[in-house]
């Protein structure tokens, strides 16, 4: 058993200390064996550094089925980047565990931000890589607050499978929800670990149950726990039906058993449940539970990986990781159930066939093709990640990014591992690494520059929430530009802008958490001190019946004259933004001036003229006009356009659109009426209420122009024991009085200015 | 088309649900069918032809969550509308969604005590006030008359004009009442002033009403079911 030990303990240093502890109670015939192994181990293990370093630089082809792409992602505060932490710690990463709000003040890997150390929250997702027992790990912890869900977006485009975390009390929470649902836009395969089994009130049969009704998922709980809240001690593999202990200062001694008698009912009772479910997806499994037969556990893993991949099952695992408890079964499962690279299929647009759709090789020896899917602005310029989708790349390339067309030299190739990086010589088909000094934007396709295609694009959401920063002193206000110029490169889900009527920077993103975190940002890492003004919502404006219009724009003051008719219709439009429709027979206006109908209406489109908000749904038709043989030019038809959007939007009966989020409200029962009260008083629809025991989660749709200072309240009326989360959902006509309002106020602002 | 056409079309006219007089009493409903026959959905289009008459509806679901249970109304409504020219529909899915309210208990929670104390919650600050009730999920097996009574007085307390429950019977339970109403409702259906039962027969699917105190409809008369779709039609 003793034996056993010593092979879990990977880090060779730790073998030799450790060898030579036990040695002094082990027989003396046995002794020298372990000393033995340990140096034959050591050696081992330079071996293979040596070939992982040849496999790199591409001297040798890297075996595909040997590496994992995956993702860390969960509701807010489920354990994620702990247990990404332990991870680390086992795959001999890192050697000392620090907490995510760690009193040692070290903070967690890979929240290498401090703001990210002090709110003990994840803000951007890192990446780091780790081998397990011979596997390469790439991992992409990623945040788990709503707000920076783009992160989450980017990294599930690039990986190959993913592990959802949920907590063992809270179980599937909205934002569990809403990445799941990520995960399914991305057909990723994925492992489910129940975390916080440690917890008082931990429920993991119940957490199962959950998967399936709320999500939809088939799954099925792989593991038993032995004990549960404190003391939980281990697991039951209920494939290999062997019971496992985590012993050890830090659960890295792994002790198989046989499972505890009072146990194996309960073992016998879901592996029969999860054998049930997981034989639909291998007739050899189906055929031997149909004969009855001892089941092979391998002929179990095999049905488990198959359904997996196949999106048809989730395995369910268990633990904590905090308490250091099952998170080596999960890393066996990662390898033994997430699809390698070659598992999936990554499709490519050929931009030469006019973007027809292809599967990527995943062989090194094909043309390269990559993906920019996340840059980063440091202290030695820009790094962009890239994940690899086929061929190779070596340090001194050059390489074409697709969407510019300019060539570039790859100077530097690193490996990153939170905010630390190795230098590596080349990187293959599948691999997860950042380069240095290519310029280029968050969804970049590079090549070898021997084929023209494209990786089809990222879903990236639109900026809901504003709020103006001032810079208090000229130094801020340099500082400030620098540090905009970086977040918006960084994070697609940023913008700024300049408000020419009243000449303050504007800031845009998807919630209060996101912006207060970029101001904060600004502060720390730029030195710019700002001050934020009033949050404002994004309202949008609409049409909501179809006018006619007939316009002509003359002018003949002096000069060359200008002179266009046009006439023509606009109407709400259901689906997108704007529609632009050439229904111009006869010549009424020449061809050449067409295009500049279409620019003179998409310029009106920026501003509306209710509350100055961009207007958005409409479709505008022109189907008749005029125009001069001398007088017509491009500027008269954009500027006709423009006077004939302005006539018919008024007749059109234009209505402000306001966000509305998506809100639940999560905590005790006793706080139920409290908290469907306080939505009800910020103008939110109540969907439903769902009560679980003593917790209740109270679903509702509430405006975003009503939630600023929500969680105050909340915080107030619950005495802390409920939290809110929210998220886009979509626009909607406001009431009319806050309508009135809006006019209102933009009216005087226009008054004023 | 408008939201009145479906009213007017909907084959529970034939039933007599939403008649003036039906509507001024109040009344308990039940929909039962083995396991998997479709009580939800039949429950749902109750719902939706409720809202559309100008009611709001306090949907229980019992055992399922929120997002299924609002799922089911989503599935419905489009099954309804499908292929029909709707003047303003998004308007009419918004007005659905404002008089719906969907709440969800565990089975081992729910009771008529902690209901009314959450009705109460939402009636003091004017959040939500039913006019019918939908009880789906409940468990008959282990209801005494005492229990069910209980929701009767809770109707009558709170001016509710229907409460409709689901209940599942099983096949290999032969006890039946007077009235034909199969166990495990048998010794209860004297408490229901409707009771309708989905029965699967070899070309079609039938919703058979068993019980009708109001005298608008006999017993006997049928509906069908549209096995593909589950939404009902006329027998």
């Amino acid at each position: 058993m003793q034996c056993v030990f010593l092979f879990q303990i990977r880090c060779v240093a730790c073998r030799f200390i450790v060898g030579y502890l036990l040695n002094k109670e082990l027989p003396r015939c046995v002794a020298p064996y372990f000393f033995i192994s340990s140096w034959l181990m050591s050696g081992q293990g330079r071996l293979e550094t040596d070939t992982k370093r040849l496999l790199r630089t591409g001297i040798m082809s890297v075996d595909l089925s040997k590496m994992r792409n995956i993702g860390i992602s969960a509701h807010i505060d489920s354990g994620k980047t702990t247990l990404t932490e332990r991870i680390l710690f086992y795959t001999d990463r890192i050697h000392a565990i620090h907490d995510v709000r760690g009193k040692d003040g070290v903070g967690a890997k890979m929240d290498s931000m401090e703001l990210e150390r002090e709110r003990g929250i994840t803000i951007q997702s890192a990446a780091t890589y780790c081998n397990w027992k011979g596997v390469d790990i790439n991992i992409i912890d990623t945040p788990g607050h709503v707000d920076f869900t783009v992160e989450v977006e980017r990294a599930l485009r690039v990986l190959d499978g993913a592990v959802l975390v949920l907590c063992s009390v809270g179980g599937v929470q909205s934002q569990s929800i809403t990445v799941n649902r990520q995960m399914d836009r991305y057909t990723v395969p994925r492992i489910a670990f129940i975390n916080k089994c440690d917890r008082t009130g931990a429920n993991p049969v119940r957490v199962t149950g959950q998967l399936r009704e709320k999500l939809g998922l088939n799954a099925h709980m792989i593991q038993l726990p032995i004990g549960l809240e404190n003391d939980l001690v281990g697991v039951v593999d209920l494939v290999t039906m062997k019971a496992i202990y985590f012993e050890g200062d830090n659960g890295e001694v792994i002790r198989e058993a046989d499972i505890p008698a009072e146990l194996k009912d309960d073992a016998a009772g879901l592996r029969e449940e999860m054998l049930e479910a997981v034989s639909m997806f291998s007739d050899d499994l189906m055929e031997a539970m149909l004969e009855e037969q001892d089941i092979d556990p391998a002929l179990v893993a095999d049905a488990i990986r198959k359904g997996t991949l196949a999106l048809g099952f989730v395995p369910v695992m268990i633990g904590s990781a905090y308490k250091n408890k099952a998170v080596q079964p999960l890393l066996d499962a990662v390898e033994a159930y997430l699809p390698c690279p070659t598992d999936v299929e990554n499709l490519a647009l050929d931009l030469e066939n006019d973007e027809a759709e292809f599967s990527v090789t995943n062989d090194d020896k094909d043309p390269l093709i990559m993906l920019a899917f996340k840059l980063e602005d440091g202290r030695y310029g820009q790094l962009t990640y890239v994940r690899t989708y086929q061929g190779r790349l070596a340090k001194g390339d050059s390489i074409i990014n697709v969407r510019t067309g300019k060539k570039v030299k790859v100077g530097r190739l690193v490996r990153m591992h939170s905010d630390e990086m190795e230098e590596i010589d080349g990187c293959g088909a599948g691999d997860i690494v950042a380069l240095f000094g290519v310029d280029c934007a968050s969804g970049d396709t590079f090549t070898d520059g021997t084929s023209t295609c494209s990786m089809s694009s990222m879903h990236i959401p639109k900026p809901v929430i504003s709020l103006s920063v001032i810079p208090v002193d000229n130094k801020s206000q340099i500082n400030m530009s620098k540090a905009l110029n970086r977040f918006t490169k960084e994070d697609p889900t940023f913008k700024t802008f300049v408000d020419h009527e009243t000449n303050e920077t504007i800031i845009s993103g998807m919630g209060e958490l996101h912006l207060e975190v970029y101001v904060e940002r600004m502060k720390r890492e730029y030195n710019a001190e700002v001050e934020v003004g009033a949050p404002q919502v994004a309202y949008r404006e609409t049409i909501s019946a179809r006018a006619e219009f007939n316009y002509t724009h003359k002018k003949q003051t002096g000069g060359s004259g200008q002179f266009g008719r046009v006439a023509g219709f606009i109407e709400p439009l259901e689906e997108g933004e704007y529609e632009f429709v050439d229904e111009i027979v006869g010549g009424s206006i020449p061809r050449e001036f067409i295009s500049s109908c279409d620019k003179g209406f998409q310029k009106s489109l920026a501003k509306g003229s209710l509350c100055g908000a961009p207007i958005t749904g409409v479709r505008c038709t022109i189907n008749d006009g005029a125009a001069h043989n001398v007088d017509s030019s491009d500027v008269a038809f954009q500027l006709a356009a423009g006077g004939a959007f302005r006539e018919g939007y008024m007749k059109a009966n234009p209505v402000i659109m306001e966000p509305i989020m998506k809100v639940a409200v999560e905590g005790p029962t006793e706080f139920q009426g409290a908290a469907m009260g306080s939505i009800n008083q910020r103008r939110g629809m109540i969907i439903g209420t769902n009560e679980e025991g003593n917790y209740t989660v109270v679903e509702a749709e509430v405006p975003l122009s009503e939630m600023f200072g929500y969680s105050t309240t909340l915080r107030s009326l619950t005495q802390g024991k409920a939290e809110f989360t929210m998220e886009f959902a979509t626009y909607r006509p406001v009431p009319k009085s806050v309508g009135e309002e809006l006019v209102k106020q933009y009216q005087e602002e226009k008054k004023n200015s | 088309m408008g939201k009145e056409d479906l009213v007017v079309n909907n084959p529970l006219r034939v039933l007599g649900m939403g008649t003036k007089a039906e509507d001024e009493q109040q009344r308990m409903g039940l929909i039962m069918a083995r396991a998997g026959l479709g009580k939800t959905a039949i429950l749902v289009q109750i719902a939706l032809d409720s809202i559309l008459r100008g009611n709001k509806v306090l949907h229980v679901s019992i055992g399922e969550g929120v997002e299924k249970t609002r799922a089911w109304y989503d599935d419905i409504l489009n099954l309804m509308v499908e292929g029909k020219d709707f003047d303003n529909l998004p308007e009419m899915v918004s007005e659905i969604v404002s008089k719906r309210m969907i709440m969800t208990f565990k089975e081992s929670s729910f009771g008529a005590a902690k209901l009314e104390e959450r009705l109460k919650d939402m009636v003091q600050q004017d959040i939500f006030c039913p006019d019918c009730m939908i009880i789906d999920g409940y468990d008959f097996g282990e209801t005494t008359h005492e229990q069910l009574q209980e929701f009767k007085a809770f109707m009558i307390t709170h001016g509710l004009k229907t409460i409709w429950f689901s209940a599942v019977s099983h096949r290999g339970d032969d006890r039946v009442s007077e009235a034909g109403v199969p166990a495990p409702c048998h010794e209860i259906d004297d408490l229901f002033e409707m009771i309708m039962m989905i029965v699967p027969e070899q070309d079609a699917i039938k919703l058979n009403l068993l019980k009708c105190t109001s005298g608008a409809v006999e017993p006997g008369t049928s509906l069908l079911l549209d096995p593909s779709t589950m939404l009902i039609k006329k027998g």
